[in-house]
């Protein structure tokens, strides 16, 4: 833990930008077809459960992150053993998500440029960010949230102008089976609203300890709903059919813009965008996984890890798949099932069944006392 | 080792300690003191000691000054003369009475200290105060309020003009520089605390504030910073600028100069602490922040709205001039898809000659116009104008009629160096400068990319830095709403309730409510008063 403090807003802030970060340009919930973005809505009432179920768990030990109090519920040995795993499946993340932006990079922009050289370049900015600390960052947040809604709100208002939204794309309404529906709703409640796990490392900065849960239902709240509005957004603009074959769809919608001769690819807004989310994306994942490590092995100047660690994501990112395929392919077939449920579902179930079970033992030797 | 070193090395210790160690207090010996100082001066020519004789007493005296120091009217009509003319009350004066007789009756002059420590003495004689001993009395007195001498008077600023506001500059005198903003906020609130730096040249150093305003925790953390430097000379305000700065590591000022006083005078009252350097123009003030850098003093004296488009439009300018060179490297080298298409053609088409990347031909102009701008800036007046024709028409013509540069990239350099001159602060734009270079690296490495990055990169670093405890970022990040009247947008004096409470902890209400001017209320039309309205007007 670092001497720091933010402020609600920038909590919010972060949190938005975080949950926007990659899922703005990797389609979530496609499986519903044409309702994606309901089904981006059900997700979200999912992630709002999520939330509420790790608040609650972090409302038993204020002030502590996972990695402090999972051997205070579940005792020392088993509960170091458990936080390390945790320690490991963020830094697992961390590499996934920088893969996710290098791949995005060498196939949008730099086919030429090797992967590794993206990516280090993403380090370095990681790297530096990570060593000035969560108040820069969350600074930086509060700046970078503005260039990123006026950039929005700016592609919207072209859009419309460019008469390209038609919203029969969107009809019918509810045509796949209910448990079609359900299925994508479940799919995208772990990706991303479930992702937002990573907050509870952050918490403590929280100057305000009491609006941390109006202030991550609120940002769940938000980045849902501009999420699902993006992908109604997309959806009207491409149709399915051509959404689902594409592979970054918010630039395909982009790319349509065609206004006065002039404002056309507007590319370059697409990647503004891109580039923002993926940094805080990428940077908040290895900044817990740091923070975590440097808890869990009560390393007292976590910066002096910041260079080796960030080091060791770089390196694991190029290694965790042999080609972009075979990640995207893990990415939604093992990861959800294999890593992301028992981590973002079933052991916050569990720690909080222990802190329970723990806590009642408190009240009751207090009582004793008493 | 030769003897020429060792001989070297033993001759050092006496260089250090040329003369005696300084006795304590001054003697009643009128002989002794004068070679006391004529010894310490090493005879210098430029230190007058006029021996005299008190008037109808015939005591002996002696009048020291520093030629140059002194203003010399004042010294020949008021102190000398009145020393001649001195009559003693009293045939059998003693000298203690007669020194408080010369004090009570016979310098007319304010600013006069009896002193007996040489210290203290030689301390005032070098700011340009004379010095009166007397033989037989072991007292001297100290005249501060001759002080005068040559110095340049107030003119018009040479770095920051304006359109509209005060055209006073300050100088380089620091007690003129003092008044020029006492003449401006007159209020005994106003306070001002001295100090002297530097061992060798014992600069005077103040900082001023407005005791009701300021938070006293950036003057107490001041007052730490400069009592901390050790060092043997203060040549400008530059000089402490560097010393007590919040991160040396960054291209960015964190200390804001200005040599306006209206400027200093609309900073006091938001709370920030002026530092004054004698010597120097340049006033610095702290705390800073970023956007400060954007604005200019006639922001607040032209109309709102006018005044907000010009910031915005500086913002634009700064990011021009920062990514300009970069953003037309990664379009042509990565990106032509994101070009028009007639546009691309265009470029290309003019490209195609050119046997340089275009990152090479962006360094080559760059830096040629870095080399005309530094020659521009160090030649004399008359010399000037021929290296801006020699090298505009080198670079603009000849180099594109050869074929060595495309004229798109002419435009790019030119529009970027106009962009840099349009920045209000020279210290921003000369960092900007600096990182225009970086970012023309990045872009050629990796296209919109690396620009992207670095921008981030450059974001983060600015909201890492902070000035005397404030976040530099403020109020943008962390955003506070309430006090971005007055960063990129300029709300009119009438919305503008508060001083920014970044600064000033404790007072900041600024002015009464309802200041927003409006028509008075529309007379009520009758007959009678219509008619009388329209004799008036006729």
């Amino acid at each position: 833990m670092e001497k720091a403090k933010i402020s609600p807003r920038q909590l919010f802030v972060l949190m938005v930008l975080f949950q926007l970060g990659s899922s703005i340009i990797i389609p979530v919930g496609l499986t519903a077809k044409q309702d994606a973005w309901l089904a981006i809505l059900g997700g979200m009432a999912g992630g709002l459960l999520l939330f509420l179920l790790y608040y609650k768990v972090g409302s038993y030990y204020p002030g502590l992150v996972p990695t402090e109090y999972m051997p205070k519920i579940w005792g020392p040995v088993l509960g170091k053993i458990f936080a390390f795993l945790y320690v490991l499946y963020l830094f697992y993340l961390a590499a996934r998500v920088l893969r996710d932006f290098g791949e995005m990079l060498v196939i949008f922009a730099y086919p030429e440029t090797p992967l590794f050289i993206i990516n280090l370049l993403w380090m370095v900015l990681v790297v530096y960010t990570v060593r000035k600390g969560i108040e820069a960052l969350a600074r930086t947040g509060e700046i970078l949230f503005t260039v990123v809604a006026i950039l929005a709100v700016t592609s919207f208002i072209l859009l419309v102008f460019n008469g390209s939204i038609d919203t029969r794309n969107l009809q019918p309404v509810f045509e796949e089976k209910p448990i079609t529906l359900l299925k994508a709703m479940g799919e995208s409640v772990t990706f991303p609203f479930g992702e937002i796990l990573v907050f509870t490392m952050i918490y403590p900065y929280l100057t305000q300890l009491k609006k941390a849960k109006r202030v991550g239902l609120y940002a769940v709240l938000i980045s849902g709903l501009i999420l699902s509005v993006t992908m109604a957004i997309n959806l009207s603009v491409l149709g399915f059919s051509l959404l689902s074959r594409s592979q970054f769809p918010l630039l395909s919608t982009i790319q349509t813009i065609q206004l006065a001769e002039f404002l056309e690819r507007l590319d370059v807004f697409f990647m503004i965008g891109v580039i923002i989310g993926g940094f805080f994306k990428i940077t908040i994942f290895v900044y817990v996984a740091i923070m975590g490590a440097a808890s869990l092995f009560k390393v007292k100047e976590s910066s002096h890890l910041v260079f080796p660690l960030g080091l060791i994501t770089l390196f694991l990112s190029i290694g965790i798949a042999g080609n972009f395929p075979e990640h995207i392919r893990e990415g939604l077939d093992v990861v959800p099932l294999y890593l992301h449920l028992p981590f973002q579902v079933i052991f916050p179930l569990l720690l909080l069944v222990g802190a329970i079970l723990r806590n009642k033992k408190k009240q009751k030797k207090q009582l004793a006392t008493k | 080792m030769s003897p020429f070193f060792k001989g070297k090395k033993q001759a050092a210790p006496n260089q250090s300690q040329p003369v005696d160690p300084m006795p304590g207090s001054i003697t009643s010996n009128l002989q002794d003191n004068l070679s006391l100082v004529k010894q310490k001066f090493g005879n210098s020519p430029d230190i007058i000691i006029r021996e005299l004789k008190i008037g109808s007493s015939k005591a002996k005296a002696a009048v020291i000054y520093v030629q140059g120091l002194v203003d010399n009217q004042l010294l020949n009509d008021f102190l000398i003369e009145s020393l001649m003319q001195y009559q003693s009350s009293s045939q059998n004066e003693t000298k203690p009475e007669m020194l408080d007789n010369i004090y009570d009756l016979v310098i007319p002059m304010g600013g006069v200290k009896k002193q007996t420590e040489w210290s203290k003495l030689l301390e005032s004689l070098l700011v340009g105060a004379t010095l009166i001993f007397i033989d037989g009395t072991d007292k001297a007195f100290t005249v501060a309020s001759t002080q005068g001498g040559e110095g340049r008077s107030i003119s018009e600023p040479t770095t920051q003009n304006v359109i509209r506001g005060s055209k006073e500059a300050f100088t380089e005198n620091i007690s003129t520089n003092i008044s020029m903003v006492r003449r401006i906020i007159r209020t005994p609130d106003l306070w001002v605390e001295s100090m002297k730096i530097g061992t060798q040249t014992n600069t005077n150093v103040s900082i001023m504030y407005l005791n009701n305003i300021v938070d006293h925790d950036v003057v107490q953390e001041v007052k730490k910073r400069l009592k901390k430097i050790k060092i043997d000379s203060i040549l400008e305000s530059g000089y402490i600028e560097q010393l007590i700065e919040d991160q040396p590591a960054s291209p960015f000022p964190q200390i804001y100069h200005t040599e306006k006083p209206d400027v200093i005078a609309g900073n006091l009252l938001e709370g920030r602490v002026a530092i004054f350097v004698n010597g120097t123009p340049f006033v610095l003030l702290v705390p800073v922040v970023f956007i400060q850098f954007f604005q200019t003093p006639d922001d607040y004296y032209f109309r709102f709205d006018i005044a907000t488009f010009t910031r915005f439009l500086r913002i634009f300018i700064f990011f021009i001039s920062l990514i300009g060179p970069a953003v037309y490297i990664a379009a042509t080298t990565f990106h032509q898809e994101m070009i028009p298409t007639q546009l691309v053609l265009i470029i290309a088409a003019q490209r195609e000659t050119v046997p340089f990347p275009a990152v090479i031909e962006a360094l080559i102009m760059e830096l040629a116009f870095e080399v005309l701008r530094e020659a521009g800036l160090r030649l004399p007046k008359a010399i000037g104008s021929t290296v801006s024709i020699v090298g505009g028409l080198v670079i603009g013509q000849a180099a594109v009629q050869a074929g060595i540069v495309s004229p798109p990239m002419v435009i790019v350099v030119a529009i970027t160096a106009i962009a840099s001159f349009a920045t209000p602060s020279f210290a921003v734009a000369i960092s900007v400068r600096l990182l225009r270079f970086i970012f023309m690296g990045l872009a050629a490495a990796f296209g919109f990319y690396g620009i992207i990055i670095g921008l981030i990169m450059m974001t983060v670093h600015l909201c890492s830095l902070r000035s005397f405890g404030v976040p530099y970022m403020a109020p943008l990040g962390p955003f506070r709403p309430v006090e971005n009247g007055d960063t990129l947008i300029r709300a009119p004096w009438w919305a503008t309730k508060k001083r920014p409470s970044l600064f000033s902890s404790n007072n900041v209400k600024r002015e009464a409510e309802n200041q927003m001017p409006a028509p008075p209320q529309p007379r009520t039309i009758k007959s009678e008063s219509t008619e009388k309205g329209n004799q008036n007007e006729s």
